[in-house]
């Protein structure tokens, strides 16, 4: 790199906010260090830190709170970090229109709290949210069990303001609920991983906190009767926010016994809540419930902290983590079989899945033989793909993902993201090589 | 595109019927002028052929060779819509996928339907109502609008406001690009790998592709419905009490406004049981679990009397309730009472803005020597000023135009946007940079080229332009069925 470009940077955005040398260590990507990690404290200095990288040729990762820069293929190379933990303000949240606009940097619970001072919430709730920033959680598509009810963050952005390749600011969408104006930009960029743009800023729809909201942990003893209960979940009038389908083994690392269960998230006022809670034990009673267990306020809450750090790597001995999108109605026997598959290796497998939607994190753990987890994984990739879903490797060692590939084999949509990629990002350095493709 | 010869034109329908058969092909002026405008009528431009597919395969192929001839083409469904968007504001070929209307597959256990694009979007709840499921995205044009023409506009409506608009409900979407290849975004399964090109696609008016199979989520029907009426004196009242329901913790399913003259109209054509002297009156759903709706109910009553409602009722039964949807769907067909034309226009607003801006609209519409009715998703903050006028008085088009633009300036102003739910298309493209600057406008245009690299795929719309070969003329006439009731724009 020309040694020059520090220099650049600290020029736009000062001294004390760009790293060198060995102050970059914390920001590591798969084991590649960055050249530089620069801190714009404005959009305008994120727009101006990225047109000198770009001017230079040099390859830029924007960088939230770091909890998902494991996500991907390894990248060739690693330049520029440009990191957005300055841009943390909570720029307008009007209660009345339900609608809050943050810069991209804003620690995810922290916006949470504020919110919550006014009895609102954004209907998300993603692993590791005390430093996910917005940005990342964008960038990343990362949602969590409340997706059942409400979505994931590309149903809840209603405007994003980016800045391209090419160093200009862009915004599409807006600051209303509804808007069909022009082609629906937030839904390009949310999962697209850094690949297109650096998000700054996002406006996203609010709703009112519940009165009451409730976890029902029901046990079974057997994964498949669990998986039977969640069928009649669904197929029932209740309304759950959230319906995890979790093996025995994942129910233990909780803190609870059992060969299987359902984790229902119930919200709304006090009558509504309590009719559902009896009725899920009418449902699932002749379906073979070993028992349920409501739980609220903190223990409601660690429950789903835990339940979404299960997947976290460093966690007790974690070997790698994949995530499969099926049908609903695949779940538990994919759960079973890809629990079979583990053991055949050697290894053990923990699962959760969203049992409305249709997406299993099956975490692999007990052992550091990358060849078995190397077999694993690919056999589990043979299980979704075998009944028309898809699998990725949401987080694996460098040994492992040499071996395996993160993303599935692109079809022909590639040519699309493609022509995207090369018109929004033409000298391809936006985050290069770790989006699905090669992208 | 220079006019086709004679001769060309008439190889070109030889190619086509061998592909669709001798019923498949229009080309005389008498049936091409069926489909020269769209719900929009002040906008007219005529096809050279209008073409009737049965397959995704013939739809390739029709892509193919107006690829291959260079000639413009356009996806068309029921032709519903409202901004021109489905108009061959270039000559060339309207594909009408009205032939293609049928539910090819009803996952009931999995919660999913795969469609095609022709099918009338009140057939698809129809089909899966007997299962106790239905499909939420409703604009108010339902019984006549295709789920295709959905996908083009992102379609919205009134119950929106708690379930989302057509791209909350679509997960996979067979299309043909415009280079005529067929494909697959998306599927049954969630979260497709690599960039969002379903949601992409949803609401691109048409210009990415033609969508042939359609995968969308249907839901359980509500346990219970609860209708509540509120009669306001005041408009800003009534403004008021759409933003106090919220903050009392609720999401109704829908919450919808119509103004006076609305009212009388309404009253007048169909007698559904508004009051005439009201100033405003608020329509609000809720829907949900029977176990706590009354107590819902009473919530949404009592902010609705804190904000100084005169009156406030729930619909005793089914047919009360009818009754007062009938009132505020068939608002459109009554304007035909005190008015021989109208235009309507689609803006939205934060909702905290609701006085200040209808306060504007009727300030600006005044000034133009016109009346407006307001009928619309008090909720969303989507506004459908209804400016009402006399096509047959010289000018008076062109001040409801002239209106219609400073409304949408007023919106963008207070941090709205210039379309809701009826899309750009053609009549509000000059309007986009009220909205989006040169960079923004400039990205699109460049998402628009990795599908559309031609763009022979429904040139003129979104973008501005020129609307050199559209004819602007005769104004808006209520469908007959609109004049019944029976359906309406919006």
């Amino acid at each position: 790199m020309p040694s020059a470009l520090p220099d650049h940077l600290r020029r736009i955005v000062g001294a004390p906010h760009v790293l060198t040398g060995v102050e970059c260590s914390p920001y590591v990507v798969e084991g590649r260090t960055p050249e530089v990690v620069v801190f714009p404290g404005t959009r305008e200095e994120v727009a101006a830190a990225l047109a000198v990288a770009v001017e230079q040729r040099v390859p830029v990762t924007p960088w939230g709170g770091g909890t998902k820069m494991w996500v991907g293929s390894p990248p060739s190379r690693v330049g520029v970090v440009l990191a957005l933990k300055r841009l943390d303000r909570i720029l307008e949240h009007e209660p009345g229109d339900l609608t809050v606009t943050v810069e991209a940097g804003v620690p995810f619970d922290r916006l949470q709290a504020e919110l919550g001072k006014k009895g609102q919430w954004l209907s998300l709730d993603p692993a590791a949210s005390d430093r996910a920033t917005v940005g990342g959680i964008l960038a990343s598509d990362a949602s969590g069990p409340r997706r059942h009810l409400y979505g994931t963050a590309r149903d809840l952005v209603i405007g994003l303001t980016v800045v391209g390749a090419d160093g200009r600011l862009v915004r599409g969408g807006g600051k209303v609920v509804k808007n069909v104006a022009g082609y629906d930009l937030p839904k390009l960029y949310v999962g697209s991983f850094g690949t297109l743009g650096i998000l700054v800023e996002a406006t996203f729809k609010l709703r009112p906190r519940a009165d009451v909201d409730q976890l029902v942990i029901a046990r079974f003893d057997r994964l498949k009767d669990a998986g039977q209960g969640a069928r009649a979940v669904l197929g029932s009038d209740l309304i759950p926010s959230a319906l995890e389908l979790v093996d025995g083994e994942t129910l233990r690392r909780l803190g609870h016994g059992g060969g299987g269960a359902l984790l229902v998230g119930l919200d709304g006022i006090a009558p509504q809540v309590e009719w559902e809670v009896a009725e899920i034990e009418r449902l699932l009673g002749p379906l073979g419930l070993g028992g349920t267990r409501v739980l609220d306020g903190p223990e409601r809450d660690e429950t789903w902290r835990a339940l979404g750090g299960l997947g976290r790597p460093g966690h007790d001995g974690v070997a790698a983590v994949m995530k499969w999108a099926v049908l609903p109605t695949q779940l538990a026997e994919l759960m079973d079989a890809g629990a079979a598959a583990a053991q055949r290796n050697g290894l053990s497998a923990a699962m959760a899945a969203h049992a409305g939607i249709g997406l299993v994190t099956a975490i692999l753990s007990g052992g550091a033989d990358p060849g078995a987890v190397v077999a694993t994984l690919v056999e589990w990739r043979g299980l979704a793909n075998g009944v028309g879903g898809h699998a990725m490797v949401e987080w694996a060692p460098l040994a492992v993902k040499e071996r395996v590939a993160v993303w599935d084999a692109p079809g022909p949509t590639l040519r699309l993201m493609k022509g995207i990629k090369e018109r929004l990002d033409p000298g391809g350095l936006l985050n290069p090589g770790r989006f699905v493709g090669g992208i | 595109m220079p006019p086709l010869t004679d001769a060309r034109k008439k190889s070109l329908r030889r190619e086509m019927e061998a592909l669709l058969g001798a019923g498949g092909v229009l080309s005389d002026p008498d049936e091409l002028m069926v489909y020269e405008s769209d719900g929009l009528t002040l906008y007219r431009a005529l096809a050279d052929f209008v073409v009737f597919p049965r397959t995704a395969e013939q739809v390739s192929a029709l892509v193919k060779l107006a690829s291959r001839e260079g000639i413009p083409f356009v996806a068309r469904g029921a032709g519903t819509g409202l901004s021109g968007g489905c108009l061959p504001a270039e000559g060339g070929l309207v594909i009408s996928l009205m032939r293609m209307n049928r539910v090819l597959e009803v996952d009931y256990d999995n919660q999913v339907a795969v469609v095609e694009p022709g099918l009338v979007n009140l057939h698809l709840s129809w089909a899966v109502g007997p299962h106790g499921f239905y499909y939420a995205p409703d604009p108010s044009s339902q019984q006549a609008c295709t789920i295709g023409g959905n996908i083009a506009n992102n379609s919205g409506g009134p119950h929106t406001l708690k379930y989302g608009v057509t791209t909350n409900h679509v997960l996979g979407l067979e299309v043909v690009l415009p280079d005529g290849e067929l494909l697959w975004l998306g599927g049954k399964t969630r979260d497709a790998q690599g960039y969002d090109l379903v949601g992409l696609f949803v609401g691109s008016e048409g210009t990415f592709g033609i969508a042939t199979k359609i995968v969308v989520r249907i839901l359980k029907k509500p346990q219970a419905v609860k209708t509540v009426l509120a009669v306001f004196d005041q408009v800003d009242q009534a403004s008021e009490a759409v933003s106090a329901i919220i903050a009392r913790g609720l999401v109704p399913a829908a919450m919808e406004m119509i103004d006076q003259l609305t009212i009388e109209a309404v009253e007048d054509a169909f007698g559904c049981g508004y009051p005439r002297d009201a100033a405003a009156a608020l329509l609000i759903e809720l829907d949900g679990l029977a176990a706590g709706m009354e107590a819902q109910a009473e919530r949404v009553v009592a902010a609705c009397r804190d904000c100084g409602a005169r009156e406030v009722r729930a619909a005793r039964d089914e047919a009360e309730r009818a009754l007062l949807w009938k009132g505020r769907k068939s608002a459109f067909g009554a304007y035909g009472r005190v008015s021989p034309a109208y235009m309507v226009m689609d803006g939205v607003i934060p909702r905290t803005k609701l006085p200040y801006v209808l306060g504007r609209v009727n300030a600006i519409v005044a000034a133009h020597g016109l009346r407006v009715g307001n009928v619309f998703h008090a909720g969303d903050g989507n506004l459908h000023p209804n400016i009402l006028y006399d096509p047959r008085k010289p000018g008076e088009e062109a001040r409801v135009v002239a209106a219609g633009a400073e409304i949408l300036k007023v919106c963008a102003e207070v941090g709205g946007s210039i379309s809701g739910e009826h899309g750009i298309g053609l009549e509000k493209a000059d309007y986009m940079p009220f909205i989006f600057s040169e960079a923004d406008l400039a990205c699109m245009h460049q998402v628009k080229d990795a599908f559309n690299p031609t763009g022979l795929c429904n040139p003129g719309k979104i973008f501005p332009s020129n609307k050199a070969c559209v004819e602007v003329g005769p104004a808006y006439r209520p469908h007959p069925i609109e004049e019944k009731g029976l359906a309406q724009r919006f």
